[in-house]
């Protein structure tokens, strides 16, 4: 019973919001991306900074993690970089 | 004995003035380092930016970021300001320090002078010039100026170049340089003659010049301060 529940929790989508800068001149932004795999703040971070870093972003940290339910609620702040990256 | 300590004091002097002169363009050298250390750097303004971005989990949305990203702009050009300044107060420093070492050597200069001063003082008399005028039949030694005869001129004359040239006469050779005929026919006595004469005019004036003054139809006066005087 717990492992189906962990499991679906797992298979249900997983999103994390973050922080994010560019050097020279200074940019900052505020995104939110889709979690692959493991929804953790930990496995975020892993995932995060490699593909921020592949268009010169630098990542600062991640807020938190969330699923579909806390989506809309960040989607006007992130704006541009909602579900980029 | 005391020629050689002068120029060991001298050279001393000359020691102290080197390392004073070193001393301070190190002082302002190490001064400078310090200026372009202490500084706060470019990258110090956006660092605070981006510890305030992160440190607030709220300042997510659109419009706060870009307003994060303006003041963090804003404190780049400031430090562009402040590069500026650094360099006008660099350049301000070399001015110190040019003048300080010019301070420095003109304060040297000065206690040189002053040592000079005291032995002219004490020395008497110090010819710094010596211009002799055959046509109005005078010698100016400094801004005196003494009245000769023509054998007494003639003699300084004589003297005066043998010394450009770094000679020394005897007796005879003055009496013929003058007389036109060989030394070896001339008497020293009568150089050393010449001599006494161009001694006893040109000292006599010297001491009334100098010492024993003559005020016309008043008399006579030691041309000296009175308080130098003193009886023992």
């Amino acid at each position: 019973m717990a492992l189906m529940l962990s499991t679906t929790i797992a298979q249900a989508a997983c999103y994390a919001d973050y922080k994010a800068k560019q050097d020279d001149p200074l940019r900052l932004h505020y995104g939110v991306a889709e979690v692959r795999g493991d929804c953790s703040v930990r496995s975020a971070e892993g995932q995060l900074r490699d593909r921020l870093d592949d268009d010169g972003w630098q990542l600062l940290n991640v807020l938190g993690v969330f699923d579909d339910a806390g989506l809309e609620e960040r989607k006007e702040s992130a704006g541009e970089f909602f579900l980029r990256y | 004995m005391s020629s050689s300590s002068a120029t060991e004091a001298r050279e001393i002097g000359n020691r102290i003035v080197v390392a004073g002169i070193a001393a301070i363009v190190l002082i302002l050298a190490v001064a400078a380092v310090l200026l372009f250390i202490n500084l706060p750097d470019a990258n110090a303004f956006n660092m605070r930016v981006e510890q305030l971005f992160v440190e607030n989990d709220n300042l997510t949305s659109n419009a706060e970021i870009k307003l994060l990203e303006i003041l963090a702009g804003s404190g780049t050009a400031f430090s562009d300001t402040l590069a500026s300044y650094r360099f006008v107060i660099f350049v301000l420093l070399i001015f110190a320090t040019a003048l300080l070492v010019a301070a420095v050597a003109f304060l040297v200069m000065l206690i040189a002078l002053n040592r000079r001063m005291g032995r002219i003082e004490r020395q008497g008399i110090e010819v710094n010039s010596l211009t002799i005028s055959r046509d109005q039949k005078a010698v100016y030694l400094n801004d005196f100026e003494f009245k000769l005869t023509d054998a007494a001129i003639e003699t300084l004359s004589v003297l005066a170049e043998a010394r450009m040239d770094d000679e020394v006469l005897t007796g005879a050779e003055i009496e013929g340089v003058i007389s036109g005929r060989s030394a070896a026919d001339c008497d020293e006595a009568a150089g050393a003659t010449r001599i006494k004469r161009l001694r006893d005019t040109l000292g006599n004036q010297m001491m009334s010049e100098l010492l024993v003054k003559n005020i016309a139809r008043k008399g006579y006066v030691l041309a000296i301060d009175k308080d130098v005087i003193r009886m023992i």
